[in-house]
């Protein structure tokens, strides 16, 4: 269509906007209740325009012309209109310089400012906040307006993350509708009415996995990150875009860092990816980078103390205890959100050593690469039936998201020149969804479930069970036997109607996570349901990049060299890092045989305890590298100006080690990494786009490991996925007040047989190694089964605790 | 302190009601009977507490948040109870200019309330509220669902010794109205 914005002329889609004719014009209109990815609807109407178009005469189908001119004449409605709510027609005209416009926009910047308490130098949106800049461009810089301003809430505390100035509020309804479009959850609303509307809740806090978004998107500084308030103005702050280490989703961040500390983590724009959306545990959960404790230069054991030294004299120290341990004996260990540097510089290491014990951890049983059909978040988001197998909103947020986008059924949104449309039209406040075409199965209730259509809780433990059922059904003929419909935990018709919605969609997606990773022959069955109904598949695996280090070969090359082997005996020398295996008493003693010890980590731990030397190691936020998300998309990390002292991440590691060995290894600097990654995946990784770079690498593992069938499990704890990481959370504070402690989850009957209550804390052996936990009781737990949340050495799945280990951590109050 | 009586849902023993109102509304519109969910409440308690708000939510399938989110944009709801005779006076233009504030002023002083306020006995509650639409008949004060209109001294005197007799008097209205028939309904309704 045709659209000409003050003197520009431009054709664009039908179905396009106003407001962004605008800016696809190269023009600039105030606003602001628009936002990307949400629904316009015109609420603050800053972006008026005069707007007109020609007509056609209803008899003969011609333009009605100008009589002077003989052009078409342009009909301009009565009125000035919001040109976010205001789709293009043919020839529209839209004029967003005349003097009236001026004048509206001026007016509404006043009249938008008449309650506004005009406290921008103690306002820490100061510098970056729409009102502010709009007021600058568009305003008159004078107030006419002499009465007493609405006074409310200053310091209101949404939840324990946010905090919300009531007085700043403009009212653009962004954070609400966010709420209900987004995350599908309205757990904000606009209360009462007119001059005295605010943002509110009824209770306590915001339930959703994913409120922080809202911060980003208020226009005005009412709505603030709780980590970051009154910690810096936006202009002293370091903006770093890069990826984020939280969970495998490779969402876009911006960490911005001010004199060495990490103040707040915003979503960066991702479109293909994470949209402009990312989940609290990514945004909120960098507190731990700057604990107190944080170990900042290498430390070597001299008559039973760890000292600190230089990493010469360390990587000296390391060289010579070398010396004396056999090729092989040698493990390596890298945590699975190490970047694919770090993995060339470990294998580099590992071969240089000539040692096949290399792995990273948590590696699930199964591989986390995808056989077949891989999805994309745009597949995800455009599927037409998806079937969930895993608790997505706790292993990868955005995930959980993107499917809420595949059930509004809303295709994503076409690019234009200034980017993501402002207003796209397709959107509305309350979209009907469709439920229907999302299945999830979990061996509990999960927070999907709600959204589902349809939702199925299969026996804990069950998930191979569960899965060949179902590819029996869409296989084969026969009935099932009674077995195999016990392990559906549905109706063996509803499975069948699971398997032809599936079968006959046009683009279907089977995600699955951890759970399904945990056993081999499950990975099999659900691979082996994907390619009866033809489904695409998304694998969510536990880390960052454990799709990356798998993909290059951080693994052992023989079964009997892997992580759990090594650190149980199979190792003489072991170097660690990112981990803390000693956890496991058992496994602290075996590691007391070692003959070298070497971790490299952030804190002090159980292991440093045991460790000979003890490494600083360089968080998520200061590395550069890339990493490989779910979908295989290579994702560039960039450091951030933090002050972790003398910490290295493993390229750096090895570089000063390689230094002592006298040799130049692979992988001692991320340019060599990124060389020996362009032999190995025939990918050039220096410079990646923003949004990263879906190349097609290699897909299938350079090292295999045979697996061995694991032998049935049977437990009493299920250690399942969370968006919170149980490792940091004791030095996430804030995240901790918001999310809670490490919870213990179980059935309000077994909690009454336990003598258990909701609130109380707990110690409890969990597979050998005690785990702190507070008691939560919900009835979404099944009978006989502990929830715990998984960490890198406990990774998801079924263990035995001891329950008579069980030790309440009584307060004074409950002794008494 | 008042969360004892309503720790019965109030719509345990009233399927039939419930049926009724949520079979107004097609399925996917079953949201809209968030309306007429909190009428019934406070008819029939002169006030939607928190744990009415919750109990509407769980039937509707929504968040107590936006439940509140509605309510609140009505005035016509009430967060805490208001008393058995609930004093509305308009106070717009032209019951303002007919003597409103004066009446209002009045009724402080005979009631020994304000604004807002109930007395301690849960008897009256007075409240300043805008247009009441009746502006040729002003001043307006409406009592309950109760139109009196052309309220003067002599009349509002009148009206208060019935009401404190126990007694709502039967409308006062020049043109009709169009809540004489409701009226009764909505007593008896307050009743209950
Ligand atoms: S709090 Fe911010 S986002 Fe929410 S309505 Fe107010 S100005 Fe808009
Ligand atoms: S009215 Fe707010 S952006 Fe158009
Ligand atoms: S001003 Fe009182 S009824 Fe209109």
């Amino acid at each position: 269509m045709k659209v000409k914005v003050n003197d520009t002329e431009l054709e664009l889609a039908p179905g396009t906007s106003a407001i962004d004719a605008v800016f696809a014009a190269g023009y600039d209109v105030p606003y602001f209740c628009s936002q990307e990815y949400m629904s316009p609807i015109g609420a603050c109407r800053m972006c008026l325009a005069k707007v007109g178009a020609p007509r056609q005469d209803r008899a003969t189908g011609e333009w009605i012309l100008d009589e002077e001119t003989g052009e078409p004449k342009i009909f301009y409605f009565p009125t000035l209109m919001a040109t976010c709510t205001t789709a293009i027609m043919e020839g529209m005209v839209i004029d967003t310089l005349s003097d009236e416009v001026r004048g509206a926009q001026n007016g509404m910047v006043e009249f938008t400012l008449i309650n506004h308490p005009l406290d921008c130098p103690v306002c820490d949106k100061g510098g970056a906040c729409e009102l502010q800049d709009r007021a600058y461009e568009y305003g008159s810089g004078l107030s006419r307006f002499r009465f007493d301003k609405r006074h409310q809430e200053k310091h209101h505390a949404l939840s324990e993350l946010i905090t919300l100035d009531r007085e700043r509020c403009i009212h653009c309804k962004r954070c609400v509708r966010y709420f209900e479009e987004v995350p599908g959850d309205e757990v904000l609303d606009f209360i009462e009415r007119g001059g005295h509307t605010y943002i509110g809740t009824l209770g306590e806090g915001l339930p959703s996995n994913f409120t922080g978004n809202i911060t980003d998107i208020c226009p005005v500084g009412a709505l603030l990150d709780a980590t970051s308030r009154f910690r810096g103005r936006n202009w002293e702050y370091d903006h770093t875009r890069t990826t984020g280490l939280d969970d495998a989703s490779g969402s876009a961040i911006i960490v911005d860092a001010r004199t060495g500390r990490i103040e707040r983590i915003k979503a960066a724009l991702n479109a293909e990816v994470n949209k402009s959306w990312i989940d609290d545990g990514t945004r909120f959960g960098h507190e731990y980078v700057d604990a107190e404790d944080r170990i900042k230069t290498p430390l070597v054991r001299k008559e039973g103390e760890l000292v600190p030294v230089t990493w010469e004299e360390a990587t000296g120290y390391v060289k010579a205890k070398l010396e004396g341990i056999a090729d092989k004996e040698l493990g390596i260990v890298l945590r699975a959100d190490a970047t694919l540097e770090e993995g060339v510089a470990a294998k580099a290491l590992a071969d240089h050593l000539q040692t096949g014990q290399l792995d990273h951890c948590p590696r699930p049983k199964a591989s986390v690469l995808p056989e077949g059909d891989a999805a994309r978040f745009t597949d995800l988001a455009t599927a037409d039936a998806i079937f969930v197998i895993g608790d997505v909103s706790e292993e990868v947020p955005a995930v959980d998201l993107r499917i809420k986008d595949a059930l509004k059924g809303v295709s994503p949104p076409a690019s234009l020149p200034h980017g993501v449309p402002i207003a796209d039209l397709r959107l509305k406040e309350r979209m009907p969804r469709k439920a229907g075409l999302l299945t999830v199965a979990a061996p509990y209730r999960v927070d999907l479930m709600r959204h589902a259509g349809r939702s199925v809780c299969y026996p804990v433990g069950g998930e191979t069970a569960f899965l060949s059922a179902l590819v029996k059904l869409a296989t084969v003929e026969d009935e099932l036997s009674e077995e195999e419909v016990a392990a559906l935990g549905m109706p063996v018709d509803e499975g069948r109607a699971l398997i032809e919605r599936l079968a006959q969609a046009q683009n279907a997606v089977i995600v699955y996570g951890s759970f399904v990773l945990a056993s081999p022959a499950a990975r099999n069955a659900v691979i082996a349901l994907a390619k009866a109904v033809k489904a695409k598949v998304m694998v969510m695996g536990p880390m960052a990049n454990s799709y990356g280090l798998e993909a290059i070969g951080v693994m052992p090359s023989h079964a009997r060299y892997s992580y759990q082997q090594m650190i149980r005996g199979g190792a003489k020398a072991l170097i660690l890092s990112g981990l803390d295996p000693a956890q496991d008493p058992s496994v602290a003693e075996a590691l007391k045989d070692l003959e070298l010890l070497v971790v490299h980590h952030h804190f002090a731990n159980a292991t440093t305890a045991l460790a000979d030397v003890v490494l600083p190691a360089k968080t998520g936020y200061e590395k550069d590298g890339t990493v490989v998300n779910l979908e295989g998309r290579y994702l560039p990390v960039r450091s951030a100006p933090v002050d972790g002292g003398q910490s290295e991440d493993f390229t750096g590691l090895v570089r000063y080690l390689g230094e002592a060995l006298g040799v130049r290894l692979d992988g001692r600097s991320t340019r060599s990494a990124k060389r020996a990654l362009n032999h190995l995946l025939a990918v050039d990784l220096r410079d990646l786009p923003d949004e990263g770079l879906l190349a097609k690498a290699k897909s299938r593992p350079l090292r295999r490991v045979s697996v061995k069938e694991q032998e049935a499990v049977s437990g009493n704890v299920l250690l399942v996925p969370s968006m919170v990481r149980p490792e940091f959370v004791s030095r996430n504070p804030q995240l901790r007040a918001a999310f809670g402690d490490v919870a213990l989850c179980l059935h309000p009957d077994d909690a009454d047989q336990m003598k258990l209550v909701g609130g109380e804390r707990v110690r409890l052996s969990v597979d050998g190694t005690l785990r702190k936990a507070t008691v939560r009781v919900s009835e979404t737990v099944p009978q006989g089964i502990m929830l715990l949340p998984a960490t890198p050495e406990q990774p998801v799945g079924l263990v035995s605790a001891d329950l008579a280990t069980l030790v309440k951590e009584s307060s004074e109050l409950e002794v008494a | 302190m008042i969360e004892l009586e309503t720790v019965k849902p109030f719509f345990t023993d009233k399927d039939e009601l419930l049926d009724e109102i949520l079979g107004r509304y097609p399925e996917y519109g079953r949201r809209s009977a968030i309306m007429p969910l909190l009428w019934e409440v406070q008819r029939a308690e002169r006030h939607v507490s928190e744990a009415r708000i919750e109990e509407i939510a769980e039937i509707l399938g929504m968040h107590a948040t936006e439940v509140k989110g509605v309510m609140s944009f009505y005035s016509t709801y009430h967060e805490q109870p208001v008393g058995e005779y609930h004093l509305q006076v308009c106070s717009t233009l032209s019951c303002s200019l007919a003597g409103a504030d004066e009446m209002t002023d009045f009724l402080v002083e005979e009631l020994g309330i304000v604004n807002g306020e109930t007395d301690a006995e849960g008897r009256f509650s007075l409240q300043k509220v805008e247009c009441l639409g009746s502006c040729g008949t002003a001043p307006v004060l409406q009592v309950n669902d109760t139109y009196f209109e052309r309220v003067t001294r002599t009349r509002c005197v009148q009206l208060l010794q019935a009401l404190r007799s126990g007694e709502l008097p039967e409308p006062w209205r020049e043109r009709g109205g169009d809540n004489v028939s409701a009226e009764k309904a909505t007593l008896g309704g307050d009743d209950a």
